[in-house]
């Protein structure tokens, strides 16, 4: 399935959820020479918010994509209050929306360590790059810990020639 | 007639900025391609997500012609 994050960036600005980029594509929006193949995302996980995911990806037959019979997305204001992680598989590609950031927070803390960037198909929030690192760093594992040193040089280049974004 | 630095540069070997820094120098001892870093902050945010859906479907392209060589 090909992964398509301008278009599910773009679903998820129309359905008008609340939600940070992280992850990897953060990471390439800051400037890091990294392939992702999924777009992360924090999200405030209230119920309204949730069904205006549900509602970008309604017909791109949305499932769990962690679980074993690959669940389709059918929320409920039940199933709403009892989720912290949504894992899917879409026809645009995989969407992580995680309800919080390990090294950095919840996702209000999310949105305070974050910073706007406007694209042609909208206005983004995306964690600071001081916030990735953390993140990054608390996950710990190899790839993100190198990860962390690319990020590192990229910050203090930013800091050295202020006109980069 | 070329120099040893300049026909070393050619054959591949990395230019270190002069006013790089030590997170810099660190991430290219790592084996992180900087030049590539120092394309992509020329970019704008959005350049680099674009250039990085063409790298991904690339990849995802030869993937599927893996699969498809694998499954004759």
């Amino acid at each position: 399935m090909p992964q398509n994050d301008k278009a599910l960036l773009s679903r998820l600005k129309e359905q008008k959820v609340e939600f940070v980029i992280i992850g990897g594509v953060c990471g390439v929006l800051h400037g890091a020479s990294l392939v992702t193949l999924d777009l992360d995302i924090c999200c405030r996980f209230s119920r309204e918010n949730l069904r205006r995911i549900e509602a970008a990806a309604k017909d791109l037959h949305p499932c769990h994509r962690l679980t074993a019979n690959k669940l389709p997305l059918e929320l409920t204001d039940e199933l709403c209050g009892s989720l912290k992680n949504i894992y899917l598989n879409t026809d645009l590609g995989i969407l992580d929306c995680l309800s919080e950031v390990a090294g950095v927070g919840d996702y209000e803390e999310v949105l305070k360590q974050s910073i706007s960037h406007s694209l042609s198909y909208g206005e983004f929030r995306m964690l600071n790059l001081d916030a990735l690192i953390a993140a990054k760093s608390a996950v710990g594992r190899e790839k993100d810990l190198s990860t962390v040193k690319l990020l590192q040089a990229i910050k203090e280049r930013k800091e050295h020639q202020k006109e980069l974004f | 007639m070329i120099d040893e630095a300049t026909l070393a540069q050619m054959n591949g070997e990395y230019l270190m900025p002069p006013d790089a820094g030590p997170a810099w120098r660190a991430a290219a001892e790592y084996g992180f391609d900087m030049s590539l870093i120092e394309d992509a902050l020329q970019l704008t945010p959005e350049q680099r997500l674009e250039q990085h859906q063409r790298a991904l479907d690339l990849i995802l392209e030869v993937k599927e012609a893996g699969e498809r060589h694998a499954a004759k």
